[in-house]
């Protein structure tokens, strides 16, 4: 039983680092904190590493498969501004046209209420699906290298972005906004259910932030069941030994495109919730790069190889929120603002070469090229 | 078990709270304001905001976005010099400094932080024009003082302060006109950071006087970055193709800009820019040979005096909501060296620093030449 637990560490040596070094560092950082502990700490921390926890999942699942997803961030982008124009919520809906070469496109009006801000979700998230599905579809069938592949999709879904939204705008409902990124108590005070929130059996779990609840909700939905699918454990075959899964009779193929679709769709929700929380769309160009590098940060630290075949999504979120909370610090202990980012980096550096301690420890090198 | 509880405990408070509590926050007042030297109401609608005064010294964090251009460096320090000036080091408990980098989720989170900590105000250059109404919810709330400068938001619920950053696109646009003499030819526009509420209101201005009618120039517009690097390289670019323009507009990174002409061997021609020292430089060594240029500078000082209202603000003044900054312009006609530009210094740095009606004193010279040791 003990020899069971110590191998199942063994195997998941990075994720088991990354959980342990954010407690460490989240405890260190609550202490510290004035407020810390407290529902409102766990809120704002919450809506901030929502996106990039999601762009980390995207990220995850290419690189299993032994290939990068460079246009992650802009999947996100694209969708925000999707988003901004589907979720007004406004009664009797929003008038949609299309404004090309010249022409005055109508497109008919979007139900508003809450049916019209369901259906606007689903949407949003198809709309990261399928660019996720176009990029797979690209990489498998255009036989073009992922990351290549990838820079070409995400220029092409930034420039959609930036044709929807030119100017940073729109306006997504407010009660969406308050409801999504706050605790379940306010989320029910909102959209008034256990009679807004007051019911006694609710008071126990009304200070669970909304944005953790998605975030496990989303992580055990779908994440853990296409990993023990078929398709999600021939991504993993893939990224391990291509030529061996081909030989084996593995779909190949399929499970490159199903991979860069779920990318897609967890870059979808991301986007989805980073226009939620700003209650508008921006197409962000600086922004789109910075969380798909971010996003590729944050699946090493998780203890993901970018080799490809070992590691999980549920680890880069632990990255993802490694990444965020180093740079907590700075809100609580002063430290020189034009040294921030240094210190970011050395903790940054410190914490990949944890993971990596383990090389000390292989008695052939030529372990390491397998 | 004992922090569930602790947990439920607080959770229940909040819940009591938050749907109850009427939101707090400024009262709109009638003006005049406080110290209309320095806090100049932006227009004759401007509404005017008074908060409940509150005992000194304040806690006072600065978050700022993007950081890694001259600008923002300049900015940085003349805020810490600022906040270390006698006459204000005394209302200033704790004064804070984070950047955040191109991320609104991450400067979303560190201004809601910096509330949930019992700061007092909060100095800002937002990442996005919209996006914000979370945070000035929660601020209201908490009678936190939240001050965007120089990016602001679009919108009317939180005071700011800023340069009219239209108005220097009017500005840029009625000099080219004026100094080339003509009313149409082939004019170069190399833009800012795109997705920014500042590129787009120069934009915006430059092109409504440019296509106002009468006027036929027909614009060629490339993406700079108020780069010096990227604005040298698009509008290396952009003379590779067109051959030759008339006139110049670049919003930032001018001296790339001007670098990028001479690197081409184009006649020097009317031009508008930023106020980087270097570009200041250019314009005097080239002025003769045509380069008739124009410098508006949006000042990193701007940070100096949005610490100023917010402080003002906490200790009960009337305040405008939007505080308008003049800009400062100098032309190949009156650059002064020592004044407004420095000939001898090869740092580059951003000339406009001084606000003599605020109190902000110090020349860029000066901030930038200070060790970091003294700044931080």
């Amino acid at each position: 039983m003990l020899d069971d637990v110590a191998i199942r560490i063994r195997q998941n040596i990075g994720i088991v680092t990354a959980v342990l070094l954010f407690s460490i560092l989240y405890l260190l950082y609550n202490l510290a904190h004035p407020k810390g502990f407290s529902s409102a700490v766990l809120v704002q921390n919450g809506d901030e590493i929502f996106a990039l926890a999601m762009l980390a999942m995207a990220q995850t699942v290419p690189v299993l498969a032994s290939g990068l997803d460079l246009s992650v961030g802009a999947v996100m982008t694209m969708v925000g501004c999707f988003a901004s124009y589907l979720l007004t919520g406004a009664a009797g809906g929003a008038a949609l046209h299309l404004d090309i070469f010249g022409l005055h496109l109508g497109l008919g009006t979007f139900p508003g209420g809450v049916s019209g801000i369901l259906l606007g979700i689903v949407i949003c998230l198809a709309i990261g699906a399928l660019a996720g599905f176009v990029n797979g579809c690209v990489v498998v069938y255009g036989r073009i290298q992922p990351i290549i592949a990838t820079l070409a999709t995400g220029a092409i879904y930034i420039g959609i972005a930036l044709f929807l939204r030119p100017t940073p705008g729109g306006k997504i409902d407010e009660d969406l906004n308050w409801a999504l990124t706050n605790s379940l108590g306010d989320f029910a005070a909102t959209v008034h259910i256990f009679d807004d929130g007051a019911a006694q059996w609710f008071a126990p779990v009304a200070w669970i932030p909304v944005p953790f609840v998605l975030l496990v909700l989303i992580a055990l939905l779908v994440w853990v069941p296409f990993r023990r699918s078929v398709i999600g454990r021939a991504v993993y075959a893939v990224g391990s030994a291509e030529g061996a899964a081909y030989m084996s009779g593995l779909p190949i193929e399929r499970a490159k495109i199903a991979a860069f679709t779920l990318a897609g769709f967890f870059a979808g929700c991301g986007g989805l919730f980073l226009a939620i929380q700003t209650s508008s769309g921006n197409a962000d160009i600086p922004q789109a790069g910075a969380y798909t590098l971010n996003s590729i940060a944050s699946v090493v630290i998780g203890g993901t190889s970018l080799l490809g075949g070992t590691g999980s999504a549920i680890g880069s979120i632990f990255g993802a929120m490694i990444l965020r909370v180093i740079s907590f610090f700075f809100r609580i202990f002063d430290i020189a603002p034009l040294l921030q980012p240094l210190f970011e980096g050395l903790i940054l550096l410190a914490a990949v070469s944890i993971g990596a301690l383990g090389v000390l420890r292989v008695k052939n090198t030529l372990e390491l090229f397998r | 078990m004992v922090w569930t509880l602790r947990f439920a405990g607080l959770a229940c408070v909040g819940l009591l709270l938050s749907p109850v509590s009427a939101l707090a926050g400024p009262k709109v007042v009638s003006g005049p304001g406080a110290d209309p030297g320095c806090f100049k109401p932006w227009s004759a609608q401007t509404k005017f905001f008074q908060w409940d005064k509150k005992p000194g010294p304040y806690k006072i964090a600065l978050v700022n976005g993007f950081v890694g251009n001259t600008w923002r460096i300049q900015m940085v320090k003349t805020a810490k010099a600022f906040a270390a000036q006698p006459g204000i080091k005394e209302n200033i408990k704790e004064f804070k400094v984070v950047s955040t980098g191109t991320d609104v989720a991450a400067q979303l989170g560190a201004m809601e932080d910096f509330i949930n900590q019992g700061f007092d105000a909060i100095v800002t250059i937002a990442v996005a024009p919209d996006g914000f109404d979370r945070i000035i919810r929660l601020a209201d709330k908490n009678n936190v003082v939240v001050v965007p400068f120089d990016n602001v938001l679009d919108t009317d619920k939180v005071m700011m302060v800023n340069e009219d950053q239209k108005e220097m696109g009017r500005m840029s646009a009625k000099w080219l006109i004026d100094e080339s003499g003509k009313k149409a030819g082939d004019i170069l526009e190399v833009r800012g950071l795109p997705g920014n509420s500042v590129d787009r209101d120069r934009h915006l201005g430059f092109r409504e006087v440019m296509e106002a009618s009468g006027n036929s120039f027909k614009i060629t517009e490339v993406v700079g970055n108020w780069d010096t690097g990227t604005s040298q390289k698009v509008t290396a670019d952009a003379l590779a193709v067109h051959g030759h323009f008339d006139g110049v507009f670049t919003q930032g990174g001018s001296d790339g800009t001007v670098q990028a002409l001479m690197s081409a061997k184009h006649p020097f021609v009317p031009m508008s820019g930023e106020g980087e020292n270097e570009y200041r430089k250019q314009i005097a060594d080239h002025a003769k040979d045509g380069l008739k240029g124009m410098s508006y500078g949006q000042s990193p000082a701007l940070v100096a005096i949005a610490t100023k209202a917010a402080i003002s603000a906490l200790q009960g003044n009337v305040m405008p909501q939007l505080i308008s900054i003049p800009i400062p312009v100098a032309t190949y006609k009156d650059l002064k060296p020592g004044t407004n530009y420095w000939p001898d210094l090869n740092a580059n740095f951003f000339a406009p620093n001084q606000f003599t009606p605020c109190g902000v004193n110090f020349t860029a010279p000066e901030i930038m030449s200070q060790s970091e040791k003294n700044t931080q």
